[in-house]
């Protein structure tokens, strides 16, 4: 039962936070209720407004449809200004005005074209973007964790409504759209959309398909789905070639596109009456990251264009910005809500609006299609505009109408059936809004739009009255919806939160008690237990935990961590000059820090995100010239230099050290990966011209291998601390070898998944390891005589966990889900499997900043245990047990801020952009964490406490 | 004999003339090599500190009519100018072992001990996140010559080279007697005014003065201030001590 003993208090604090966690997130992250009603033609005629319009009976179902067939082009990740044109901007940047087609048309046909700013909800991220935009609805966050195993919609969608009203849909591209809908469409040819690197099968696909489907006749509603973009922007950035060349490809494929729609759209033509949107489902950042709320992220664009013209909106309704182009021509742009784009496309087409919708039927885009359906009868006089003006208010009028009964609808039924609906007074006024415009509806308006005898100047005022009063109420909607949305259930956050001061409390409790549990008596720790070192650390955890109240300390958090790091490493250098030792151990630390923070501005300036790791250094940094030869040359060989440095260091200590048996081995087999990977980088960047040599070998056996050794070293360890507990060497060299033997193990895989900058920053890691380690031994050299025995000085686990922290941010990585790398998923891999890809992303995301900190913890403990005489391994298992305790206990306590930042926060305007990523981020890592502390204080004390069974008797 | 060379030695101290240094220069060598320092003298010392920062801002202000915020780096150099003379001046005055040391000779360390301080409090600031780049090289420069003022140079001016006094100051600060009341909790002051000076930096208020030396500058600046008054307060405490166990 030795495994009890030393697992004993961190599996018990890791059940409290699982419970602590889990109740926490059920009030905080809370679902929207999916509501499984769907909306049915017939329902109708239970609303107040004009059902079945006099004109045309024949086969109209809740609007007159007012065009036949629909296209939809999404472009993933178009940003707005890819498609404006760069006169809307302040400057002229490379990657605009790259799709001259839309533009000429939008300046060209005004009356029948436009081009949008459309503005989503966040998360942006393309699964969520497609359910926000299929079904009218706000996505919901607790769906991002979703994104990578996209599940099919239950809720009412347009797509749905499409089907059930017999349209037939074709989709092609993303094959995200074919999970989302399973049972959908009539054909489709979907194309894997998860392979990052791979810009072109899904475009590909598309154009194949794309042309000869517009000259068929049997679909009603075509989606084509491009990935090109997105993908050249998480690989390459949006100021790239590859970028330019896509869309220059996009824009070759439009132009072809709409020629031949062009042709065809005469009287009769397969086409007279199609209308045609061309959008993003949501935008890009600079280097392509989306999921957040930034303007970058959530400002997209929809293309409109019809092939007949429609009539001048009445002003009141036009929301466009116009300006001249290049071409010193008059161009527009409008704006829409993302959130109306579902229930306008229903509207167009005729079927019933998504149940779940909240958006409102968008004037100007529904105009653009409405326009001149049944024009027939009123084609003459000057007043032909006049006419058709009010023709088309009067329709757009009960289309509202009837938008806005579905809504109320909705929102009644959402009220009584979920468990937690709107607050009353919301409701209530909600309420008051649809009042007043159904009062007047049915006073008044109504009556108008039945019988046509009034005159324009009397009815034409009446009308707009009755559309503010609707635009009121759907915008009082969806303002509720959006600020309500999500529903924080205060007392579980508060259950959770308190769970978690409980565990807190735990670990001070175990901190205490745990060298008890082994019966050795320590001596009490000095006087009164309090210490400069335990108040220094105190101070810089409390700082650090009390800068998450604030944004901005969240978006700095590296620089944070670093900014307290240095702080305790100049304090470090302080005490060494007073002591007169280990003085150039503290100026190598600083040193260190000082290489730490330029990569940590690296990180956070989001150019280290692409794998290459010196050539995203910001040019301002020393101001070389990144092409010359000689620097590419450096960047190719540094790593490996690195790399081999590593390995030297390994022989080292596995030959100095008297090391034998399991632990050589698996040193040696990691040396063997670290050969591996350096030919692996070598071949991939040719240097040294070995790739004509390896051409053979496919490039994923060497990551594939090097995985393979490092599970089966971890293997090997695992089973021998296991079943082989009678060890002859004595502890501290077993202690030290078991560390290096796992931290090896662990290392080639963590290195080969960070890409070319893992070997230094693990050559990093390890030279700030050994300065703290000396560092923390100034103290002990100096009561050499004690046995080595003093108090456990809580400095330098505060620092190693703040170097954990700072090494997060270094690699690239930041507390967003665009800050995941998912190309590193990849390496090794082509094909997309959910599990073993989520594993490789998890080990990549947290492998520097928790798994190596976790295991190589031991080595805080070191120089008292090393370097010094002491033999009692109860005493090692004691203070290691310690040691990790107290790794936890700031873990935990920096999540319980966070938890009760983001308590307080809740209803922060950056709660879903910021907030409640790091939340998810410190609640993995915390979890992680806690596994990772169970099984290193069980594998590290496994040796020591299994061989000493007469420590028990004691 | 002495008293020539010294008088001789020390052509440009401003406190070697007047009478108001107590006359205990005699007293004061016999009791220890160290030179000790009145209260007056170090209320003189720190007023003309604090005089000449204020001054550095005045003429910025009036002269140039240019400020921290909007000009960080041209203000900075005129406060580390003007300040640089009075205090290499002032410090080399108390100068340990006067009369092995000339006081041209520690007027030329403080000078030397400039650059020296400035580079250490520039890697200690990029060490702890102080902006990297052509832009704000002017700034860091200016700004750990400034600090340098503050911090190493009454030091180096102080004690030259004396590895023990600088090991008492800074590795344990265990500061004794007046002077190095005087040398250590301005510094001190200085340092830990300009790390708390660093924390509002990274807040998104966007105001000008949350840019890279601009609150650091102030923090440190008040730092100065309260270690000068602190400094000034023990020597005066120190003094009464004295006299009373002089009774």
């Amino acid at each position: 039962m030795g495994w009890w003993r030393a697992g004993k208090w961190p599996i018990t604090i890791l059940v409290i936070h699982i419970v602590a966690i889990l109740i926490f997130t059920r009030g905080f992250l809370l679902t929207r209720t999916e509501l499984p009603y769907y909306s049915q033609c017939s329902d109708l005629s239970k609303s107040p407004c004009v059902y079945s319009d006099p004109s045309s009976d024949n086969e109209t179902c809740w609007t007159r449809p007012a065009v036949d067939r629909l296209i939809i082009i999404v472009l993933d990740a178009l940003r707005f200004d890819f498609v404006a044109p760069s006169a809307f901007f302040p400057e002229s940047k490379p990657w605009m005005d790259k799709l001259p087609v839309l533009q000429k048309l939008a300046s060209s046909h005004p009356s029948s074209t436009r081009i949008f700013k459309a503005i989503a909800d966040p998360p942006t991220t393309s699964l969520q973007r497609l359910k926000g935009l299929t079904t009218g609805a706000l996505p919901t966050f607790i769906d991002v964790g979703n994104s990578f195993g996209a599940p099919a919609i239950v809720e009412d969608n347009f797509i749905n409504q499409m089907v059930q009203n017999g349209k037939r849909v074709v989709m092609m591209g993303d094959d995200t759209w074919v999970q989302l809908f399973p049972n959908h469409f009539n054909r489709s040819y979907p194309y894997p959309s998860f392979n990052v690197k791979d810009l072109d099968t899904v475009d590909n696909g598309c154009i194949e398909h794309l042309l000869p489907s517009l000259y068929e006749e049997n679909w009603d509603v075509l989606i084509a789905h491009f990935l090109g973009v997105d993908h050249a922007g998480h690989i390459f950035g949006v100021d790239s070639f590859p970028m330019i060349e896509k869309l220059e490809q996009y824009n070759a494929v439009l132009e072809e596109m709409i020629e031949v729609l062009r042709s065809q759209s005469g009287p009769g033509g397969l086409h007279e009456n199609t209308f045609l949107v061309v959008m993003g489902d949501h935008g890009q950042t600079l280097n392509g990251d989306h999921g957040g709320g930034s303007a970058e992220e959530v400002e997209t664009s929809i293309f409109a264009m019809s092939f007949k013209d429609s009539p001048p909106l009445p002003s009141e309704f036009d929301s466009s910005v116009c300006d001249t182009d290049l071409d010193g021509k008059k161009i527009c742009t409008s704006s829409i809500q993302q959130l109306d784009f579902a229930v306008t496309v229903s509207a167009l087409l005729g079927i019933p609006f998504p149940f779940g919708s909240i958006g409102s039927v968008n004037p100007e885009l529904y105009a653009l299609g409405a326009g001149t359906s049944n024009m027939e009868g009123s084609n003459q006089g000057n007043c032909h505009d006049q006419l058709k003006l009010e023709e088309w208010i009067k329709h757009y009028v009960n289309v509202l109408c009837i938008n806005s009964w579905q809504v109320k609808r909705y929102v009644d039924i959402y009220s009584a059936s979920s468990i937690i609906g709107f607050s009353s007074e919301d409701v209530s006024h909600i309420t008051d809004l649809y009042a007043k415009a159904e009062e007047n509806w049915l006073s008044s308006t109504r009556d108008l739009l039945l019988y046509k005898n009034e005159s324009y100047q009397k009815s034409i005022p009446a009308l707009k009255r009755q559309i503010f009063y609707y635009f009121d109420f759907l915008s009082g909607v969806a303002e509720l919806a959006r600020s309500n949305w999500t529903e924080f259930n205060l007392k579980m956050m508060g259950i959770g939160f308190g769970l978690m001061l409980v565990s807190l409390y735990i670990y001070f409790l175990a901190i205490k008690r745990v060298n008890k549990s082994y019966g050795v008596s320590l001596p009490s720790c000095g006087d009164s237990g309090i210490s400069f070192g335990l108040i220094f650390a105190s101070f810089i955890v409390v700082i650090r935990a009390s800068s998450f109240l604030s944004n901005s300390y969240i978006l700095e958090e590296g620089k944070v961590a670093n900014f307290l790091l240095a702080t305790t490493a100049i304090v470090k250098l302080r005490y060494s000059f007073m002591k007169k030792k280990m003085v150039f151990e503290a100026i190598v630390f600083i040193l260190l820090m000082f290489i730490l923070r330029i990569t940590i501005d690296i990180g956070l300036s989001k150019q280290a995100a692409t794998s290459q790791f010196m050539n995203a250094s910001p040019s301002w940094l020393l101001g070389i010239a990144i092409s010359q030869p000689i620097w590419t040359s450096m960047i190719e060989i540094v790593p490996i230099l690195a790399l081999i440095i590593l390995a030297y260091l390994l022989c080292n200590t596995t030959s100095s050290s008297s090391c034998r048996g399991v632990p050589k081995y698996v040193v040696l087999g990691t040396i063997l990966s670290y050969l591996l990977i350096a030919l692996h980088w070598a071949t991939e960047n040719d240097v040294l011209n070995v790739a004509l040599f390896l051409k053979g070998i496919e490039r994923n056996y060497i990551p594939q291998t090097v995985y393979a050794i490092g599970f089966g070293l971890i293997l090997v360890l695992a089973l021998d601390s296991l079943f082989c507990t009678k060890k002859t060497y004595d502890c501290k060299v077993n202690l030290f070898v078991k560390m290096v033997a796992l931290l090896s193990a662990c290392s080639s895989t963590v290195i080969i998944l960070s890409g070319k900058q893992g070997s230094m920053f693990a050559l990093t890691s390890v030279l700030l390891g050994y300065c703290i380690t000396r560092l923390e031994g100034i103290d002990q050299d100096s009561i050499h005589g004690a046995d080595g025995i003093s108090t456990l000085n809580p400095v330098p686990v505060v620092q190693w966990s703040l170097l954990a922290v700072c090494l997060f941010f270094a690699t690239g990585h930041w507390c967003a889900f665009d800050g995941l790398r998912y190309g590193a998923a990849f390496i090794g891999f082509d094909e997309f499997v959910l599990v073993r890809q989520a594993i490789l992303l998890t080990i990549e995301t947290f492998g520097f900043s928790h798994i190596l900190s976790v295991f190589g913890l031991p080595i805080v403990i070191a120089p008292q245990y090393l370097f010094s005489q002491t033999d009692n391994r109860s005493i090692l298992s004691v203070r290691l047990i310690q040691v990790f305790l107290m790794y936890g206990l700031i873990m935990a306590t920096t999540v319980t801020a966070t938890i009760l930042c983001v308590t307080i926060q809740r209803r922060h305007l950056m709660v879903w952009g910021l907030f409640a990523p790091k939340f998810v981020f410190d609640v993995v890592g915390l979890i992680l964490t806690d596994v990772l502390i169970c099984l290193a204080s069980v594998y590290y004390t496994g040796g020591l406490v299994g061989n000493t069974p007469h420590d028990k008797t004691r | 004999m002495r008293d020539q060379i010294d008088k001789q030695s020390n052509p440009f101290c401003p406190l070697s003339t007047g009478g108001w240094s107590g006359g205990g220069k005699h007293n004061m060598r016999k009791k220890s090599p160290q030179s000790t320092v009145s209260a007056s003298q170090a209320f003189f010392t720190h007023l003309s500190c604090g005089l000449a920062l204020a001054a550095g801002f005045w003429v910025s202000h009036n002269v140039y009519s240019i400020n921290l915020v909007s000009h960080p780096d041209h203000t900075l150099f005129l406060i580390w100018v003007i300040q640089c003379p009075l205090v290499v001046l002032f410090y080399s005055c108390f100068r340990k072992n006067p009369e092995k040391c000339l006081y041209l000779k520690a007027v030329a360390r403080g000078l030397l001990g400039l650059p020296l301080g400035a580079l250490l409090n520039a890697l200690g600031a990029l060490a702890l996140g102080a902006p990297v780049g052509i832009q704000y090289l002017k700034r860091t420069i200016n700004w750990s010559l400034m600090m340098s003022l503050f911090t190493v140079v009454p030091a180096t001016s102080v004690y030259g080279s004396s590895w023990t006094d600088w090991h008492r100051i800074f590795a344990q600060t265990k500061p004794n007697g007046a002077l190095d009341y005087m040398v250590c909790l301005p510094a001190h002051g200085a340092l830990i005014g300009a790390w708390f000076g660093a924390w509002p930096m990274p807040l998104d208020w966007e105001r000008p003065w949350q840019e890279w030396p601009v609150c650091v500058s102030y923090g440190a600046m008040v730092g100065y201030a309260v270690g000068m008054v602190g400094s000034f307060a023990l020597v005066l405490a120190q003094g009464k001590q004295k006299y009373r166990k002089a009774e």
